[in-house]
C-alpha cells in the first residue's frame, strides 16, 4: 500500500501566461493569501508537507487536488472564457464569505492556511472590485 | 543506508507513477468509446437549444417544488444533453458564443447534479445558469413562449433572475417559503 504513489502535482510544462497573477495585476498581499491558503490545491503546484509519502494521506490529498483543480485551477485561469472567469470571482469571493474554502480539514493541519478576517476582507474587496470592472465590458 | 533507501523509494515513486498515467489514459479511451445511448433529438436542419431549455425548465420546476433529488437528477440530464448538442450548424463566431455559455451551463449542471440534499448550494448556482441560459436564449431564439422572472430577494439580496414557461410566479429561489414572490420582467 505503502507504495501506491500516485503522480504528483508539481506542475511540469506549464503555461504561465494562462496563470491568474499574468491575467490580473494582482497586488501583493492578495497574491500572497492566495498562494497560501489557496495554492496547494487550486493550482498546478502543490507544496507537499512530509507525510504525504505516507498513505492514506497521499490518497486523500490526490483525491482533494485533483477536485480542487477540477473546479478552479488559478494556472489555468487565462483559459477559461471570460463568462467563467467572470463567474469564478463570484464563486471565490461565496466560498471565502461562507468559510466552506479553505477546506476545514486542510486548515486543520495548515495553520498558516487559516484567514484572518482582515486577510477575507483583503481578498474579497479586491476580488469584488475586478468582478465589478469586468462586468461593465458585458 | 538512508541513501539506498530513499533512491528505492524514488525508483518505486516513478514507476508507480508511471503506471498510474498509463491507467488513466486507458479508462478515459474506455469511456470515450463507449456506445452513446442518444435520446435526444436534435433538429436536423437548424440549430436548436430547446433541449436545453426543456432541461433548465424541469431543474427550475424541482427547485419550485424544493425537491433537492430531482433538482440534482434535472442537472444530469442536462449535461448529458449538452454534451450531444450538434454545433456543426453554427458559424464560427456563433459557435464561440455558444460554446462560451454551454461550457458555463455545464459547470453549473454538474455541481447541481452533485449536491444533492444541498439545495442551498444548488440555487447558488442555479442564479448563475439562469442568467446563462438567458443569454442562450437572446442569442438563440425561442420558438415556445419564455417569461424572464426576477426576484429581488434572491443570491443573498442582490437579486436574480429565471427563465419560465408559465405566465404565474413560481420561485425556484424560495420554493415553498415565497412561491409567488417575484415579477415577470421580460417576455421571449
Amino acid at each position: 500500500m505503502q507504495l501506491y504513489q500516485p503522480a504528483r502535482n508539481l506542475g511540469y510544462r506549464q503555461d504561465i501566461t494562462a496563470n491568474f497573477t499574468k491575467v490580473y495585476n494582482v497586488p501583493k498581499n492578495v497574491k500572497n493569501i492566495l498562494r497560501t491558503s489557496c495554492y496547494d490545491c487550486h493550482s498546478n503546484y502543490t507544496n507537499y508537507p512530509w507525510y504525504s509519502n505516507i498513505q492514506p494521506a497521499r490518497f486523500l490529498m490526490e483525491s482533494h487536488i485533483k477536485e480542487g483543480k477540477e473546479n478552479l485551477n488559478f494556472n489555468e485561469w487565462g483559459n477559461y472564457s471570460s463568462r467563467k472567469q467572470k463567474n469564478k470571482l463570484d464563486r471565490i469571493v461565496k466560498e471565502i464569505k461562507s468559510n466552506e474554502m479553505p477546506l476545514a480539514s486542510y486548515t486543520l493541519i495548515h495553520k498558516n492556511a487559516i484567514l484572518s478576517s482582515s486577510q477575507k476582507q483583503e481578498v474579497m474587496n479586491w476580488i469584488e472590485k475586478t468582478s465589478d470592472s469586468l462586468s461593465s465590458k458585458y | 543506508m538512508k541513501n539506498i533507501i530513499l533512491s528505492a523509494i524514488a525508483v518505486a515513486i516513478t514507476m508507480v507513477s508511471c503506471n498510474q498515467k498509463n491507467k488513466q489514459e486507458e479508462t478515459v479511451n474506455s469511456e470515450t468509446s463507449k456506445p452513446e445511448t442518444a435520446t435526444v433529438k436534435v433538429n436536423p436542419t437548424s440549430f436548436s437549444i430547446k433541449e436545453i431549455v426543456t432541461n433548465y425548465l424541469s431543474l427550475k420546476n424541482a427547485l419550485t417544488k424544493d425537491d433537492s433529488n430531482a433538482t440534482a437528477d434535472a442537472g444530469k440530464a442536462l449535461v448529458e444533453t449538452l454534451g450531444k448538442i450538434d454545433m456543426k450548424k453554427l458559424s464560427g463566431e456563433q459557435m464561440k458564443t455558444y460554446m462560451d455559455i454551454a461550457d458555463d451551463v455545464k459547470e453549473h449542471a454538474e455541481h447541481i447534479g452533485d449536491n444533492a440534499g444541498n439545495i442551498a448550494h444548488q440555487r447558488e448556482h442555479f442564479v448563475l445558469m439562469s442568467k446563462d441560459i438567458n443569454d442562450l436564449i437572446k442569442t438563440f431564439g425561442t420558438e415556445q413562449k419564455l417569461y424572464q422572472d426576477f426576484c429581488p430577494m434572491a443570491d443573498e439580496g442582490k437579486g436574480a433572475i429565471w427563465i419560465s414557461e408559465l405566465k404565474d410566479i413560481k420561485n425556484p429561489y424560495f420554493g415553498s417559503e415565497m412561491l409567488t414572490c417575484g415579477s415577470v420582467r421580460k417576455e421571449f
